[in-house]
């Protein structure tokens, strides 16, 4: 499967949310969507091109917005698929992929108590490795574990 | 008979590490399960966000303490692919022999745990005499026998040593025919049986919707495994069959690992054929000056090859002993990552906890866990 097969089968159910397609190497693609059809592109994904397996979902923070990127894997095609979308930092939710691909529960819920990205009518939007009531987001760039000082020792291996 | 709901852990022989399985029961009836984890969360993503790229290795094998050299495999495969760097054809033979000893490690090292955990003493003293003889190679080789940081970005940090080869040999031979024996104490007998047919079944279609993978998935009849399907290392040129069961049950689940440990085995002698004959360099050649050693002086001109470093994200994805484990670097061109993330297949096997517990008895926890293989560390990370 090419970046150009994922376009081909997702731009019909969903249009202009479908911000494109490229290459990744070693997969099929990687699509970038708009968080508006978060819940087409899944299902599309899922029933048109046949990637029943959902394997990994993850946060970056880019400071001035945050990305969330799923992995998903074809038993037919025997490829994995990347795909990802952007959300502005002041505002960072999306659509839970947990309504179509169950395994994105526990996946979901670290990335909202690491990455603090809300996922929009997630089941059970708990603490998952943190302690419950934890105040932080460990995997955002504010969050530092070292004073800077500390950081400057480092970087120079002295 | 009125509900209440239990704590099995943090503390608990089930475990097999620290967790907690909050179980809902009526009776001796499970009704519900809630496993908490995070006990021994360490921030291993947070902490590779400050660290030189092969200062990360080390981190790798506190990840899982059965299966460090897998973990170290599948940082370098992204790390590599983010930094496009190609290590030389007998680095990856030998990451590939890690790799499978590795899983005869962790397999025999399941299997001493699981049926210690159905109350048989006796395969468990076995199970821990013959994984000593594994650990006994990883030490004559990378020093270690639980935190090896053997490989390296752009290759393995040393060669095999004299007479390694016919050693390991040695040690396949003898586990050979120990597997027979693990058979015949197991499968042979009706204690085992019991307490194992038809317990936990998770159907192939249930494994796919929840995220399971490795040997639960294959025990549910379904043949994958990314050794096969995705080929990373030298896994294509190797002669191997994907181990399968149809049971989706406990004892379906034992069948596929010690069917693995026989691929293994069969693996294992191919590589060592293939070291045997190919002599050669095991790091690449051409690297970037700071990564040729773990602490190269990163003094002035450090600063000027900081600007040469690309810019890439790197995705990596191995058959690790418990399932498929993957890797994501971002590489924003600084001497470190920029964001690290690692999907345990134990993490994925444990959400699915629900499926396979609820409508069994308290009494089956522990058969049906410890064919899971969970290994907490990473999980956790």
């Amino acid at each position: 499967m090419q970046p150009a097969d994922l376009e081909a089968a997702l731009r019909p159910s969903v249009g202009a949310h479908l911000l494109g397609t490229e290459p990744f190497e070693g997969t099929a693609g990687r699509v970038r969507f708009a968080r508006e059809g978060a819940l087409d592109v899944f299902r599309a994904v899922k029933d048109r091109l046949g990637f029943r397996h959902l394997s990994m979902v993850g946060g970056i923070d880019w400071v001035d917005h945050r990305e969330v990127f799923y992995v998903v894997w074809s038993d037919d095609a025997r490829q994995y698929a990347l795909l990802s979308t952007d959300l502005p930092a002041a505002d960072p939710h999306v659509e839970t992929a947990s309504s179509v691909w169950p395994s994105a529960n526990w996946h979901e819920r670290e990335t909202w108590e690491l990455v603090d990205i809300q996922f929009d009518h997630h089941p059970d939007l708990r603490h998952l490795l943190m302690p419950d009531g934890y105040a932080f987001h460990p995997l955002l760039r504010s969050f530092k574990i070292h004073e800077p000082e500390d950081l400057e020792v480092k970087s120079r291996h002295v | 008979m009125s509900e209440m709901w239990i704590n099995m852990g943090p503390q608990h022989p089930m475990t097999h590490g620290l967790w907690n399985l909050r179980v809902k029961i009526e009776g001796e009836l499970i009704l519900d399960v809630d496993p908490e984890m995070g006990y021994l969360h360490r921030g291993i993503e947070k902490i590779s966000e400050d660290r030189h790229y092969n200062e990360v290795i080390t981190l790798m094998d506190r990840t899982c303490y059965v299966a460090g050299l897998a973990w170290e495999h599948l940082y370098i495969l992204a790390a590599e692919d983010a930094l496009h760097i190609t290590p030389p054809e007998r680095a990856e033979y030998l990451r590939t022999m890690c790799d499978e000893f590795q899983r005869v490690g962790s397999h025999i090292m399941w299997y001493a745990a699981f049926v210690q955990d159905l109350g048989l003493m006796s395969p468990f003293l076995y199970g821990m005499r013959d994984r000593d003889l594994v650990l006994d190679l990883f030490q004559s080789y990378t020093g270690a026998r639980m935190t090896y940081e053997y490989m390296r970005v752009g290759g393995v940090r040393s060669d095999l040593p004299l007479g390694f080869t016919d050693r390991a040999r040695r040690v396949l031979d003898w586990l050979t025919a120990r597997f027979v024996e693990y058979d015949q104490l197991c499968l042979g007998s009706a204690i085992f049986r019991k307490r194992c047919d038809g317990l936990g079944v998770l159907k192939a279609t249930d494994c796919v919707e929840h995220g399971v993978t490795g040997p639960m998935l294959r025990s549910a009849g379904m043949k994958r495994d990314l050794r096969r399907d995705r080929p990373y290392a030298v896994y294509d040129q190797l002669d191997f069959d994907v181990a399968v069961a149809d049971g989706a049950d406990v004892t379906a689940r034992y069948l596929v690992r010690m069917e693995e440990l026989r691929q293994s085995v069969r693996m294992l002698r191919q590589i060592l054929d293939w070291l045997d004959r190919h002599p050669g360099p095991a790091m690449a050649e051409e690297l970037p000056r700071w990564l040729g050693a773990p602490y190269a002086p990163v003094g002035k001109e450090g600063y000027l090859l900081k600007r040469n470093y690309p810019k890439g994200v790197g995705f990596s994805s191995v058959e690790e002993p418990h399932g498929e484990a993957q890797a994501y670097v971002v590489n924003e061109g600084t001497e470190h990552p920029y964001r690290v993330k690692f999907r345990s297949p134990v993490f994925a096997n444990i959400s699915a906890a629900r499926q396979y517990l609820v409508g069994y008895h308290v009494a089956d926890i522990p058969p049906i866990m410890g064919s899971v293989d969970v290994c907490v560390g990473e999980v956790d990370r």
